[in-house]
């Protein structure tokens, strides 16, 4: 049964399904109980985040001496972790917010996932720039709340205070974006489920949804305006990630073209964070049909576009450098190719620049394993990224006298593993209990009742 | 049994009478419980018992809690106020030199020690070690008492046993030894004197292991007369050194730095730049700093001198046969053209050697001789008071002890087991003698031999005196109550003596109507009238050439024992100060090692951290062998392996668990259980003298790593070739070096080649900050700044710096706030050393201040940058935005509780908990307490009025802290000055912090832009 649509567009889902179907071909996965497979992910991503707490609690009470940073290098693997992390859920908000306003179609069958990736990942940066500090027991100082310490108040030119308005903000809106885009959903469950606490949570969530056309008529215009609002915080949040190195004044740091370049960065490594998962979730979970190869190969095209961006912005920096007549700044990327950390920046490179170049090619692009292999080295490369801009920068900065090393300990590796440990673990749950696909946006672009 | 049961026993008429009911017993006089109601407990006996245990309990919360003499003075003690700091002159005891002091009292305990700036020997300075001396006071593993066969014993108890002794042996006229190191002080040597003259044949019987009798006996050989010259560096304007680390160890190397910088002042506008030529083996610091420095192996630094011996009899005309000592690969218009500078400032120039030669210091007699030298630059009619160790002394009282002859022995202050080469030889032997007291106020290697240890004051709990030699009397007064149940060597060696007396009235004795009492304490030093020491004409028939000693062979190495800065010969080893403390040359804490030039280094295919073994193997003895890790060392002569004494000291193994616990920590203590390896089983004894240096010994690799602690891990000035664009300058600005005569022509420093200037856009606040009142800035000059740290070691103590051992150093995590940078610089193939002493540079347009999310460092009205670790919490942006990386975090809880130990923190300020940023406040402590001063006597604040830790202590004066809104202050003429720059001007942060430029008296031009 070829549709008339098909003529001219490729079907967005397969398979020419009704809304029924849908329904039941995405809710299957939470009738059902969970897979082995599922169990096996499960154990192993909690005893990550088991490996992380323990880590995570021992650093707290022993200090962060327990961690390979020194005097020179102040920030290593906490703030790459937390740039990274807040990069992953960059992909999110540009899938949900931005591709929404743009009428782009196709992100309705990987935009549930990818703005709970989002969230996750926002989960996982908020805890380090908390467990980085010399006292976390007085994280709540960093707000700016009346208080009885005199007139104490915070510090409006800190970068880092304008981080933690992002990060919250960001947090605030996606949760509040990705809940409302799910309440239609919660009513689907709550209608399927059988009376119980399951169906009452579902029911509660779900607000009283009636599916009435008013009830549509005002669900669309908050969705609308949510996505307005949610769309800014696309460029700003990396954007302002990128001000806590931008602002100072140590070489490598101290660049303007950090903003367009972290943002990029940002919703390169978020994509391929989608696709790494969506990959996995399209398998193990039987989605092929709402999650297809064009999907896959609109995202990849992303992929290579904001690749691109990214080897502009390496290269940019260079060129920068070099015309900046600074010898700090010079040896600042001398330094980063060539110096005791290079192999860093090599990484980097051949993860971030060479491997998505592989992505031009369509056979590559229909190729799930290739692209899930490709997705892999950019989630590498631009953690590498990251680690690179924060450590290279500060080992070697003015004064050769403060140049050092640096080095992770087992406690921050571990601490790494566990923030993979926690997303993973928040995922799996979420794969279990809420629809992993956005049932009623699918409905919308189903080619059944087009012809 | 039956039949005992069947008798009847009556304690009483009644008892005995049936029907009457006996007394109660007194066990059970006052049944409260019927017995027989077993385990019922009844209800009125519930509340009863209650009722009373309330009572009970109500009554005795109702007693006031104990008061524990919280009692304010009726009338308060004259000079204690609380909160207020008194200071006491007295004279530093920690090494020879006898520097003058100043002790900072707080609330009745002494907290820091500070130079006399009055005293005219010392003039301000107080090196590492003195300023560390305090910690020894409150060292919980100093002696609380004395001790009898290794038991605690009692005053009573032990004087009158040892008395019992002495007298028998005085009875019997046995032999008794006192053994000591050379004192300079006139009351000890008095009252020692008295003692040994108390027995028919008794000796005092001194020595040391940096000994300087070599020098005493050229001068009998030359002059005719014992005596160790006093060295007036200040009025030589030609200063050629052969061996002698004048600035950093040798003989008093405090006063020695004042009078070398105080010649070499490169704005003063009629001074002179002495010019300073140092021939050396290994690296000093004093090499460091020398215009001219040539590395020569052991063997022919005699030969050296006999060159300039020779050059210098040459100009002067008077006969000097040099024989064939040969070039020693030294150019010869170098050895002529210091020749020609020593015989233009003949009677304004010094030679000065470290050798423990004799010959060679005949030459050097000769040298100075020839130059007119004595009686301007060295005084030797009025010697240093240091008397001769005489080195065979203690090999006679060994052979002694050996033979069994000695009775008694009494030794203070030294530690011959640990320090000398045959020390377990000495060990062995003392137990031959039947009395053996030592006055150690530790248990070491030595005093643990003892029969009885009589432990001595710390110096700051006693009375004494140090004389210089040139009439000058230092004085020591005990500044607190001894702390525990310690007496005075003086009052101890009075006492066996038969004479009892207190220190003070011992001191009182010996100096009676000649100094005015009152004024001497007060001023921490006298003058008394010191009669010539006759000497002789100069007798240069005993000059002879020294020609090269023994070659080294191949494979082998000329061995170096060196003292160290700061350790010594192992007086700083129980310090944790000062094994924290960099070495100024290597930046290595925590550790001695084999240094090897990098060419030999190369050869015998070790790198910085192998562990070597040395092995001195001499045809007549046993090899001697000690392993160490290496350290590559550039500017060392190739022949040669230098290795620091003072180091695996028995006592050293109590840092055992210094640093944070945690699970990746690694000890702080070597393999061997010590911080670091004792090198004296190398010292040699040749002709009669110890030697530190010539040896030959060999060196090979074991395969085992041992990672040294560094605090800097890149050396070098320039950044690396591989790094660095074509073209590109690859010397970094931090440290600007000119020439004397560049800079006297144009007044300023050289400019960078390639310096850019940046247009000024302004700042981003600019009306932050005004600074209407003060404006505090300081000024550091590296042109006298040796890199001696005693800087270092003073802002430590009056900043209550932790310790944090050595893993946590080669973590790079140290906590000085201020720390010297050291870089090697190429000066056409010999090694140039840098010092930078950096602080916080207490930048205008601080660069941590706007980082910081919590307002915890912020910017103070007068210019400093102020942090407040109570609002801290720990993100370290703010290091990590300091162009100059001196914010130090508390990676963990570093402060640790050791009550005795942390009476010497500074009141003043907080000591820091974990996970809080801290830095240099440029002691603002010291500002406000000036402030405070200055208003109750209704003035403003006076220029030299504040000096920060690290200017008091300075002993080269390189410091200067100021107001920058004064332009009469110190500082702002400094700052007005050609030679004044600021790091990283460039930046736009403005420090407020400034270098003068290192100067050095050299002929061309310092090109300081060259490329790479």
């Amino acid at each position: 049964m070829v549709s008339v649509g098909a003529t001219i567009h490729d079907p967005l889902i397969l398979g020419d399904k009704t809304p029924s179907v849908v329904t039941k071909d995405i809710c299957s996965s939470l009738d059902r109980g969970p897979a082995l497979s599922w169990w096996v992910a499960i154990t192993i991503s909690s005893t990550m985040l088991l490996l992380g707490l323990v880590a995570v609690g021992y650093q707290v009470a022993t200090g962060i001496g327990t961690w390979g940073l020194n005097n020179t290098v102040g920030w290593a693997f906490d703030i790459t972790n937390f740039v990274f992390w807040v990069g992953i859920g960059h992909a999110g908000t540009l899938i949900s917010a931005v591709l929404f306003l743009f009428r782009q179609k196709w992100r309705t069958s990987v935009n549930r996932a990818a703005e709970a990736m989002t969230i996750f990942a926002v989960i996982c940066a908020g805890i380090f720039p908390l467990i980085h500090m010399g006292r976390p027991w007085l994280a709540h100082w960093m707000a700016p709340y009346p208080n009885t310490r005199g007139p104490l108040w915070i510090n409006f030119r800190s970068p880092l205070v304008w981080d933690f308005f992002a990060i919250s903000t960001y947090f605030t809106i996606s949760f509040v974006f990705w809940y409302v885009g799910m309440i239609p959903d919660m009513a689907t469950l709550r209608d399927r489920l059988k009376a119980g606490w399951r169906r009452s949570v579902a029911g509660f969530l779900s607000l009283g949804w009636n599916g009435s056309f008013r009830t549509w008529l005002h669900y669309e215009t908050v969705y609308l305006l949510l996505a307005g609002l949610a769309t800014p915080l696309v460029p700003s949040v990396h954007t302002i990630v990128s001000w806590d190195f931008a602002t100072s004044v140590i070489p490598g740091w101290h660049t303007t073209i950090l903003p367009p370049y972290f943002v990029a960065g940002a919703i390169f490594s978020g994509m391929s964070m989608v696709l790494s998962l969506m990959l996995i979730a399209r398998k193990t979970m039987h989605l092929e049909d709402y999650i297809t190869v064009k999907h896959v190969g609109a995202m990849c095209k992303i992929l290579i576009a904001t690749g691109g961006m990214v080897a502009m912005a390496y290269l940019t920096e260079f060129v920068t450098a070099l015309y900046s007549n600074s010898e700090y700044e010079q040896f600042a990327f001398m330094n980063r190719a060539l110096g005791p950390l290079c192999w860093s920046y090599w990484i980097m490179v051949g993860c971030n620049i060479l491997s998505p170049q592989i992505l031009w090619f369509k056979a590559a692009r229909s190729n799930m394993l290739v692209v899930f292999v490709v997705t892999i080295f950019i989630n590498i490369g631009m953690w590498f990224e990251r680690f690179v801009i924060i450590v290279t920068s500060l080992h070697r900065d003015y004064l050769p006298s403060n140049w050092t090393g640096y080095a992770p300990t087992w406690i921050e590796i571990a601490t790494l593993v566990g923030s993979f440990g926690l997303f993973l673990t928040l995922f799996l749950m979420f794969c279990r209990f809420i629809p992993v696909i956005a049932i009623a946006e699918v409905k919308g672009v189903l080619s059944h009742g087009r012809k | 049994m039956g039949e005992s049961s069947s008798k009847t026993y009556w304690k009483s008429l009644p008892q005995r009478s049936d029907g009457v009911i006996p007394l109660p017993i007194a066990g059970d006089e006052f049944p409260e419980v019927p017995a027989s109601r077993g385990m019922e407990f009844r209800r009125r006996d519930f509340l009863a018992a209650a009722g009373f245990a309330l009572g009970g309990m109500a009554f005795t919360g109702c007693s006031r809690a104990p008061i524990q003499k919280a009692i304010p003075y009726l009338v308060a003690p004259e000079a204690i106020v609380p909160g207020h700091a008194v200071h006491y002159a007295s004279t530093c005891r920690a090494c020879p030199a006898g520097c003058g002091l100043l002790v900072k009292n707080r609330d009745g305990r002494a907290i820091k020690l500070e130079g006399n700036a009055e005293h005219p020997v010392s003039r301000g300075g107080l090196c590492a070690v003195g300023q560390a001396s305090i910690l020894g006071l409150y060292d919980s593993k100093r002696l609380q008492h004395p001790m009898q066969q290794g038991k605690r014993a009692t005053w009573d108890v032990v004087d009158g046993e040892i008395m019992r002794q002495l007298d028998a042996l005085r009875a019997s006229g046995a032999t008794v030894r006192v053994l000591t190191r050379p004192t300079s002080s006139p009351t000890m040597r008095r009252v020692i004197e008295r003692f040994v003259g108390s027995f028919t044949d008794a000796k005092h019987v001194t020595y040391e292991t940096l000994s300087s009798s070599a020098i005493h006996q050229a001068h009998e050989r030359t002059h005719g007369q014992s005596v160790l010259p006093r060295y007036l560096f200040d009025k030589a304007e030609v200063i050629v050194g052969f061996d002698a680390d004048f600035l950093g160890t040798w003989l008093s190397p405090v006063t020695f730095t004042a009078g070398w910088a105080s010649g070499r002042r490169a704005d003063a506008t009629n001074g002179t730049f002495s010019y300073h030529a140092q021939f050396e083996s290994r690296l000093s610091v004093t090499g460091g700093k020398a215009d001219c420095r040539v590395p020569v192996a052991p063997s022919q630094l005699g030969a050296v001198l006999t060159q300039v011996a020779s050059a210098v009899a040459k100009k002067s005309g008077v006969a000097f046969l040099a024989g064939d000592v040969g070039t020693n690969g030294i150019d010869a218009s170098l050895v002529e053209d210091l020749a020609a500078r020593l015989w233009h400032a003949r009677g304004k120039s010094l030679v000065v050697c470290g050798s423990q030669d004799v010959n060679t210091q005949v030459v050097c007699n000769f040298i100075n001789h020839t130059l007119g030298n004595y009686g301007a630059t060295l005084d030797i009619a009025h010697p240093a008071s240091q008397g001769d160790a005489g080195d065979d002394a203690i090999q006679t009282l060994l052979n002694e002890l050996e033979a069994g002859t000695v009775d008694a022995l009494i030794m203070d202050g030294v530690n011959p087991v640990y320090d000398l080469p045959n020390g377990a030889a000495f060990a062995t032997a003392i137990g031959k003698v039947g009395l053996v007291v030592s006055l150690a106020d530790r248990i070491s290697e030595t005093s643990s031999h003892a029969t009885f240890i009589c432990p001595d004051h710390h110096y700051l709990e006693t009375w004494g005196d140090v004389s210089f030699g040139d009439g000058l009397i230092g004085f020591q007064q005990p500044v607190m109550r001894p702390l525990f149940d310690t007496r005075s060597a003086l009052e101890s060696l009075s006492q066996w003596t038969g004479v009892p007396k207190s220190d003070r009235a011992l001191v009182q004795e010996t100096w009676g109507e000649r100094v005015s009492w009152n004024k001497a304490i007060h001023d921490g030093f006298a003058k008394v009238s010191q009669q010539a020491v006759p000497v002789g004409a100069f007798q240069v028939g005993v000059v002879t050439p020294v020609p090269v000693a023994e070659k080294v062979r191949d494979g082998q190495l000329a061995l170096v024992l060196y003292p160290k800065v700061a350790m010594l010969d192992g007086r700083g080893a129980a310090n944790p100060w000062l094994l924290e403390m960099p070495d100024p040359i290597t930046k290595v804490v925590w550790d001695n090692y084999a240094s090897l030039s990098e060419k030999t280094a190369a050869s015998l295919g070790v790198e910085t951290g192998d562990v070597v073994r040395v092995t001195r193997s001499e045809p007549d003895s046993k090899a001697t062998t000690i392993e160490l890790p290496a350290l590559v060392q550039p500017g060392q002569h190739d022949r040669v392996v230098a290795i620091a004494l003072g180091y695996g000291y028995g006592e050293s193994a109590r840092f055992a668990d210094v640093g944070p616990e945690w699970l990746e920590k690694k000890p702080t203590l070597g393999d061997n259980g010590l911080v670091g390896t004792n090198a004296s089983p190398l010292l040699t004894y040749r002709a009669g003298q110890l030697r530190l240096s010539g040896a030959h010994v060999s060196v090979t690799r074991t395969g085992r790593k041992h990672t040294l602690a560094t605090t800097q891990d890149y050396h070098n000035i320039e950044i690396p070739e591989a790094l660095a664009l074509p073209g590109m300058i690859r010397r970094r600005p931090m440290v600007r070096e000119t020439t004397i005569a560049a800079y006297q022509r144009d007044g300023k420093l050289p400019e960078r080649g390639h310096a850019v200037h940046h247009e000024d856009l302004g700042d981003l606040w600019p009306d932050d900050h005004k600074y209407e009142g003060h404006h505090w800035g300081m000024a550091i000059d590296l042109t006298s700044c040796t890199g001696c740290s005693a800087c270092v070691v003073s802002c430590q103590i009056e900043n209550n710096v932790p310790v944090v051992g050595r893993d946590e150093v080669r973590r790079k995590r140290i906590m000085h706030w201020l720390r010297i940078d050291r870089y090697y610089s190429d000066n056409h193939g010999e090694t140039d050393v840098l010092h930078q002493p950096v602080m916080c540079q207490h930048c205008d347009s601080a660069p941590c201040e706007t980082v910081c999310p919590v307002l915890a460092t912020v910017h103070g009205e007068e210019g400093l940058n102020q942090q407040a670790y109570n609002r801290c919490v720990g993100t370290r942006y703010c290091a990590n935005n300091c162009p100059y990386k001196v914010r130090r975090f508390n990676w963990f809880e570093y402060a640790h509780d050791d009550k005795l130990a942390n009476m010497s923190l500074n009141p003043d300020i907080t000591v820091r908990g974990r996970g809080v940023m801290e830095k240099c406040s440029l002691c603002v402590q010291r500002i406000e307490e000036a402030r405070i001063e200055a208003k109750k006597q209704g003035r403003a604040i006076a220029d030299g009025d504040i000096k920060p830790a690290c200017q008091q202590s300075c002993p080269a004066g390189a410091i200067v802290f100021g107001d920058m809104n004064d332009p009469e202050s110190a500082v702002s003429k400094l700052i007005a000055s050609g030679r004044h720059y600021r790091m990283l001007e460039e930046t736009n942060v403005k420090p407020s912090v400034g270098y003068l430029g290192l100067v050095r008296n050299r002929d061309e031009i310092e090109d300081d832009t060259h490329h790479g």
